[in-house]
């Protein structure tokens, strides 16, 4: 898959510095047509979040990275690397990054400008299950699948036990699609 | 006061004497229970088994009526389950690794009675099948149950055929950009998918499992403003889809190429001012005798509330496409409808994993509700 990885970190890239969320989204599903490889996202959802949901007092703080509704999840399905020995943007030792990942688009309410953010997920080991968070902006359903997360996208990789997710900045979106 | 105290001393030694007697147990022999004979309100609960053991899930069997757990049935990991058209087999297309979370990958399709919950028939297929949460459709039999048709993905769309009949793995088709299986019932070597274009593409088998002819529709919904949810429910060839703003597509399958036969929608103005939407996973059922059919609702919907948990139930009477009533929601994200005349609604909470139970004769109304069941579950199929 390394092939398909770096194509995509490329395609991905380009799109990120160079166009709108809406027309990112509208090249990406190009590509994916145009290959029959589709992007990826995340994994699958639910579970009572009382089980092992991420800190949910009530306090909506979009700047906490232990909390589901911190900025850069706003499309992320699943647990939380900065609660299973990882970070933002590193996976948990003994995890390996997801050969593909997808690209959601968030708002930062600190300089209030959107950014493209790939959500890798981490590959291999065991399980974490820790902070499991159930974002949904902008997902759709399979036949979009670069934009869909209720599917594990450790599925490329020689592991696909999946342990948990990163969301790394890959740069401004530009204008905020309506 | 001497006779009550020579009562209580007699009392007593009664007392002790029946207790020395049962002391003396009888050897027991260990056997194995059976499953009562299944009935309607048998639930079918598919869990991943939660995300900090993804490598075992499995299926609850629940006894609707009671909500007595019943058993279970191993599902490995993010398995694709279905069952069979007369329920008497459980389907599965699993993935293994030969040393539990690494080594070599290998994906089976599996079949459970589920009289005993024995495993029936394991066949290996490609070891693509979609790790994805187990939606209605992703896997599913042809109309003579013939074939089963597995959804893959590398993240590649294809799907595998499966032979029943001669219990062995028939083929790879690819199905680019498209996504779950829609089974015609007139032609039960046909099924069609969703694609991402907003088309449908209908493939048709030859009597070997072999795809002989792929056609795309024109396009008959609008994949990015107004997206079809995947779960569907059908009458013969006509499968009934809402879409993220609650517009209903009535798709026929049936032909060479998949039409459109109706559109209409769920909401009027009012309903939309208050943003009312569907939403949830498994978020309608339909009963086709009666043509009522249910939809998960719920109010100030905004973009990435599409799988919140239900609000309210909406049932619709399809030959009238009138709105007949509105329900509490119970939380659910998945539901599933008894095969009776007089069905029974079985909701799934997503806020407690619990089952609530739905009379929908004379009107849709929530009953008695279960203990927790699962730790990350999805589909909800009833015997």
């Amino acid at each position: 898959m390394r092939w398909f990885d770096d194509f995509f970190e490329r395609q991905a890239r380009n799109v990120a510095l160079k166009t709108s969320r809406r027309s990112a989204l509208l090249r990406i599903g190009r590509v994916m047509v145009g290959t029959a490889f589709l992007l990826p996202v995340l994994p699958f959802d639910r579970q009572p979040r009382a089980q092992h949901g991420a800190i949910d007092d009530g306090k909506h703080d979009p700047l906490d990275p232990e909390r589901c509704e911190y900025w850069r999840y706003c499309s992320l399905d699943g647990t939380l690397c900065t609660c299973c020995g990882g970070s933002i943007t590193t996976c948990p030792p003994g995890s390996e990054p997801s050969s593909v990942t997808w690209i959601g688009t968030c708002h930062n309410p600190e300089d209030g400008k959107d950014y493209l953010v790939s959500y890798n997920d981490c590959c291999g080991g065991a399980s974490c299950g820790h902070c499991f968070c159930n974002q949904n902006e902008g997902e759709r359903p399979g036949y979009r699948m670069g934009i869909h997360n209720d599917i594990n996208w450790c599925m490329g990789n020689e592991s696909s036990v999946y342990h948990c997710t990163v969301s790394v900045v890959l740069g401004e979106s530009g204008a905020k699609a309506g | 006061m001497k006779r009550v105290s020579t009562s209580i001393l007699t009392g007593l030694a009664l007392l002790l004497g029946c207790r020395l007697a049962m002391a003396e147990l009888q050897p027991e022999t260990l056997t194995v229970g059976k499953l009562p004979p299944a009935n309607p309100h048998r639930i079918y609960l598919s869990d991943l088994g939660g995300l900090g053991h993804v490598v075992d899930g499995r299926i609850h069997l629940v006894d609707g009526d009671s909500y007595k757990y019943l058993g279970a049935i191993p599902a490995a990991m993010f398995a694709l389950t279905a069952l069979s058209p007369d329920s008497s087999e459980m389907y599965l297309a699993t993935t293994y690794y030969t040393k539990l979370n690494r080594g070599k990958r290998f994906d089976q399709f599996e079949v459970y009675d589920t009289a005993t919950l024995k495993l029936k028939s394991e066949i290996e297929i490609p070891a693509k099948h979609a790790q994805a949460l187990p939606y209605k459709g992703t896997m599913v039999s042809t109309a003579d149950g013939r074939f089963v048709i597995i959804q893959n993905a590398t993240p590649a769309s294809s799907v595998t055929v499966v032979d029943r009949k001669a219990e062995k793995f028939v083929t790879e088709i690819e199905t680019p950009g498209c996504w779950i299986i829609l089974p015609a019932a007139s032609n039960a070597r046909r099924f069609a998918t969703l694609c991402g274009d907003g088309t449908l593409l209908t493939v048709t088998l030859d009597d070997d499992g072999q795809a002989v002819s792929q056609q795309r529709s024109a396009k008959l919904f609008d994949a990015e403003k107004d997206p079809l949810f995947v779960q569907a429910e059908h009458i013969g060839d006509s499968y009934y889809f809402v879409s993220y703003e609650g517009n209903l597509h009535q798709i026929n399958v049936g032909g060479d190429t998949a039409v459109l036969e109706d559109k209409w929608s769920l909401v009027d103005d009012a309903d939309r001012a208050a943003k009312w939407k569907p939403s949830g996973y498994q978020l309608t059922a339909l009963h086709a005798p009666s043509k009522r059919f249910y939809v998960a609702m719920h109010d100030n919907a905004y973009d990435g509330s599409h799988k919140n948990p239900a609000k309210e139930i909406w049932v619709f009477d399809l030959a009238t496409k009138q709105r007949i009533q509105r329900a509490p929601g119970s939380n659910s994200v998945a539901m599933a409808l008894s095969k009776e005349e007089k069905p029974v609604l079985f909701t799934y909470d997503g806020m407690t994993a619990e089952f609530v139970r739905y009379d929908t004769v004379p009107e849709l109304k929530p009953g008695a509700r279960s203990k927790p069941v699962g730790e990350f579950a999805g589909l909800v199929q009833l015997h």
